[in-house]
């Protein structure tokens, strides 16, 4: 009986992608290697279930109920709607580049001095490098995107940028599935602010793969705005190779996805560099958000600072996973990890695991996790002085939120961050 | 200076426990059948519902598979190279200890359970259980003033088999896991314990289990309930002898506390744990599970696990009753090629209940030790509180520390603490301490024992201090 059931389950999942693959157009143009690649593993794989121990509390139902038949990649090419919908305006000193994952968004830019388009060969020398490099290239989510990528945003950065680079991918007609792919090198002691605005509603799948390689002492932030609306799915890919003395943060703000997920996997190639996670998810109506993250530190004298903050609310269920390798070359690893997760409804639902693998001695690794309502002390220590329960209670939150959204680009504010992840009581 | 040579007298002995006694044994073929299912329950004169009971987890078990998903590895079991049942020949259990053999008498003074009552003056009873049947238990008469029932399992089978039908699977359901369903299909024996209503029991309760044959697995039952208001604390150590192939102990232990009761279960587990290439020693694929069924009650489990080759364990508290209280305190250590997967299941189903995990890794050698807990709130926990802490400490660059916490909730009205840390024996403390005139082995160990004092800090007297010398014992020539 169990073993029928997991074959029927089976068998749906199959259909699922191959009735994805069956309506998709022939694999061309420059990334038409990758797109067979990925179509041949999505043939060979099945898509993920909750009898993996990576995707045991990921529900998949809502991207199941997107119709394969469909979801079409060509649909709704976004100059149509752009950029006369009210979006607003790129802040001062920020370049800003629509993504749609087949058309080139550098058509007409002018680049500024540092940064530059990576040529053909040099991108298919790079391309699939990283997420080599941090262990995923065969996840179902990057092959999802490999087989229905046709553009890849490649840049090299060989200086220190001022202008922040803000890449908008927005998916937003039904039944659109939007794949994007960057690639970015970032050369020795190069420095570039990314913003991603990652918007989608109605039926729709945003499926978004980010390979960067630092060289050392390079910098990158790398801020993640992910919104979504009713039925729409994101699957978010981050794979980060880190040589020494680099530093890489990345801040994410999700909210509004039926479901999303967003694995961010960093490797310190020599160790001795600086990574820096932040991270906050709603999960409210019954959304689910996800986050699997991974770090691993591949020599001696690494750090990582990683904090990811959940709010759930309604029947929102919220799911983060951890996990932090230090193998034995690695030590003197210094990395610090804190999972803080508000639950505000008694439907919805939080599961967190910080996962620490440790084979080097000499080491310093903490991870910690609350899973609790607002503190009733703060509270009332707040309205001790006078502030009313209702906007002691909205300070908090707001607490919660900054805490994380400070981090994002200064480009970010147009956005308006804060305004969109704040949860109403 | 004594504690100096102490430490250096323990270091000098290899596992203690390693030799063989000889002595005649019944054994039954090996292999697992329906039959040989059938065989046990015959050789134990069962009633008719308990073989219904072995025979329905023995068919659940061959439509199950083993469990993959836990940080050890081992080669593949064979289940049909296994005895499920070995007995020393001597059927009856005998009224008075002076009927008893005397070699089975010597081995258990040998490792330091005296079993005659007369010589006993710690207020321990004891219940030995050697290969698959219990041996001797002490004291029974002055437990039985009290009302209180402590026996083997197949006399309680006998003697009170209502309270068998009733609590034999309630707690840990056949069909749980692979291991879960093996046991219930096979089990041999164990020690059951019965606090009847009211009753502080009046003296510590204790089991020992000993493997002796090579090709034996264990399969031992433990059953403890105590009724509303009742109180117990129960200590089980084991140990085994030295064999170059691995032996399996799949074990189930059910606690069931009613309204206001209170269960206190030590274990200090020394089964061999192979030799330093990883040769032998046992698999220990145990399922404990206690339910705090009534009202304000209480379920503590402490463990000292530092035998094995692997460990697969997880006792665990069900918090139904509201207001009930769940303990672990655990220290695990791991050396040589040692593997251990263990941690606690903290289930919170009624309102208010809390729960409190310690739980300290020391990894040696080329060992793996990983602490895998699950903190569950369930949605009618309103109140619920649980505070967790899991330390490892890592001795040299070759073993492995993990650590994989599950925390869900689904309360607002709860809240959830957690916090670990990885550390290591630093230079400057052993610095500090052998500038003070302290011997390196001796400050190690008494850094290791610092270590884990909030845990032996919950273990019973004699206990703790046979804990800390164990730990000592068992990291000789770990450091430096």
């Amino acid at each position: 009986m169990v073993v029928s059931s997991r074959l029927a389950d089976r068998a749906v999942n199959d259909a699922w992608a191959r009735r994805l693959l069956s309506h998709l157009p022939v694999p061309s143009g420059e990334l038409e290697a990758v797109q067979v690649r990925g179509r041949e593993a999505l043939i060979r794989q099945s898509l993920p279930s909750r009898r993996q121990e990576d995707w045991r509390f990921t529900d998949l139902t809502p991207l199941k109920a997107l119709d394969p038949l469909s979801l079409n990649p060509l649909t709704a090419a976004v100059g149509s709607s752009l950029p006369s919908a009210g979006w607003p305006a790129p802040a001062p000193g920020s370049l800003r580049l629509w993504l749609d994952g087949r058309s080139d968004p550098l058509a007409g830019q002018t680049l500024p001095p540092g940064l530059s388009r990576l040529s053909s060969d040099d991108l298919h020398q790079a391309l699939g490098r990283s997420l080599a490099g941090c262990d995923c290239e065969q996840h179902w989510p990057v092959e999802l995107n490999q087989a229905t990528v046709s553009h890849c945003l490649a840049l090299r950065v060989s200086g220190v940028i001022a202008e922040t680079l803000e890449l908008v991918c927005v998916a937003d007609a039904q039944h659109t599935l939007r794949p994007v792919r960057v690639l970015l090198l970032l050369e020795e002691k190069a420095s570039l602010e990314v913003l991603q605005v990652q918007l989608g509603s109605g039926a729709s799948l945003s499926s978004l793969v980010v390979e960067a390689q630092l060289g050392r002492q390079a910098h990158l932030l790398h801020g993640l705005l992910a919104l979504g609306e009713a039925e729409a799915c994101f699957l978010g890919h981050l794979a980060v190779e880190q040589a020494s003395e680099s530093r890489f943060r990345s801040v994410m703000a999700s909210r509004g996805w039926a479901l999303s997920r967003f694995e961010p996997r960093i490797t310190q190639r020599d160790g001795a560099a600086h990574t820096e996670l932040k991270a906050l998810q709603l999960a409210e109506r019954d959304q689910l958000a996800d986050t699997h993250s991974q770090v691993r530190f591949l020599g001696p004298d690494g750090a990582l600072e990683q904090l990811h903050k959940a709010i759930a609310a309604d029947q929102g269920h919220s799911v983060f996973n951890g996990a932090v390798a230090v193998p034995r070359q690695a030590q003197r690893t210094n990395a610090n990890q804190l999972s803080r997760n508000l639950l505000l409804s008694d439907q919805a639902r939080i599961d967190t695991k910080p996962q620490l693998e440790i084979v080097a001695d000499d080491v310093r690794c903490t991870h910690g996790a609350t899973v609790s309502r607002l503190q009733a002390d703060q509270l009332f220590y707040l309205q001790s002085r006078g502030i009313d329960a209702a906007t002691a209670s909205r300070l908090l939150r707001r607490g919660f939120c900054q805490e994380v959204l400070r981090d994002f680009p200064a480009a970010a504010a147009v956005w308006n961050p804060l305004q969109r992840l704040m949860v109403e009581a | 200076m004594s504690t100096t040579s102490t430490v250096s007298d323990l270091v000098s002995k290899p596992y203690q426990y390693g030799f063989v006694t000889d002595i005649e044994t019944e054994k039954i073929d090996k292999g697992l059948s329906e039959d040989v299912v059938r065989l046990i329950s015959a050789k134990k004169n069962e009633p008719a519902f308990l073989l219904a009971f072995r025979l329905k987890a023995f068919r659940q078990w061959l439509r199950m598979e083993e469990p993959q998903w836990a940080a050890v590895n081992h080669p593949e079991i064979d289940y049909q190279n296994i005895i499920y049942y070995a007995a020393p020949k001597q059927q009856e259990k005998k009224a008075s200890l002076d009927e008893v053999d005397p070699k089975l008498l010597e081995t258990f003074e040998k490792l330091g359970i005296p079993l005659s009552e007369q010589k006993r003056l710690s207020n321990v009873a004891v219940d030995a259980v050697f290969d698959s049947v219990s041996i001797a238990t002490t004291y029974r008469e002055k437990l039985a003033e009290h009302g209180v029932v402590f026996c083997s399992i197949s006399e309680a089978v006998k003697d009170h088999p209502e309270l068998i039908e009733r609590y034999l699977g309630s707690v840990v359901p056949a069909s749980d896991n692979y291991f879960t369903a093996l046991n219930s299909a096979v089990f041999s024996d164990g020690s059951f314990v019965f606090i009847p209503k009211g009753v502080e029991c009046p003296m510590e309760l204790s089991t020992y289990f000993r493997i002796n044959s090579g090709d034996t697995g264990q399969f031992e039952r433990t059953l403890i309930i105590a009724e509303e208001g009742a109180s117990v604390s129960y200590l089980e150590g084991c140990t085994a002898p030295m064999f170059d192939t691995n032996q399996l102990h799949a074990a189930v232990v059910e606690l069931v506390a009613l309204d206001d009761a209170s269960i206190k279960y030590s274990t200090v587990q020394n089964w061999y744990a192979g030799d330093e290439s990883g040769k032998g020693g046992i698999y220990n694929f145990v399922t404990k599970r206690g339910h705090c069924r009534g009202d304000r009650s209480k379920i503590s489990w402490t463990q000292v696990e530092t035998g094995s080759a692997i460990t697969w364990k997880y006792p665990s508290c069900v918090l139904q009753g509201a207001d009930s209280v769940g303990e672990f305190y655990s220290v695990a250590l791991t050396n040589n090629r040692q593997q251990a997967d263990t941690g606690t299941k903290m289930i919170h189903v009624g309102p208010r209940t809390r729960s409190t995990i310690v739980s300290k890794g020391i990894s040696a050698g080329h060992s793996s030790n990983s602490y895998r807990g699950l903190v569950q709130i369930g949605p009618k926990a309103v109140g619920a509180k649980n505070y967790s802490q899991c330390d490892s400490m890592l001795i040299g660059d070759q073993a492995a520390a993990n650590t994989y916490p599950y925390i869900r909730s689904q309360q607002p009205e709860s809240t959830v603490e957690h916090e670990a840390s990885t550390c290591r024996i630093s230079a400057d403390q052993l610095f500090y301490l052998q500038s003070r005139g302290i011997g390196f082995e001796e400050a190690v160990s008494m850094m290791v024992s610092g270590f884990c004092r909030d845990v032996f800090n919950q273990l019973p007297m004699e206990f703790a201090a046979e804990a800390d010398k164990l730990l000592a014992l068992k990291l000789e020539g770990s450091v430096g």
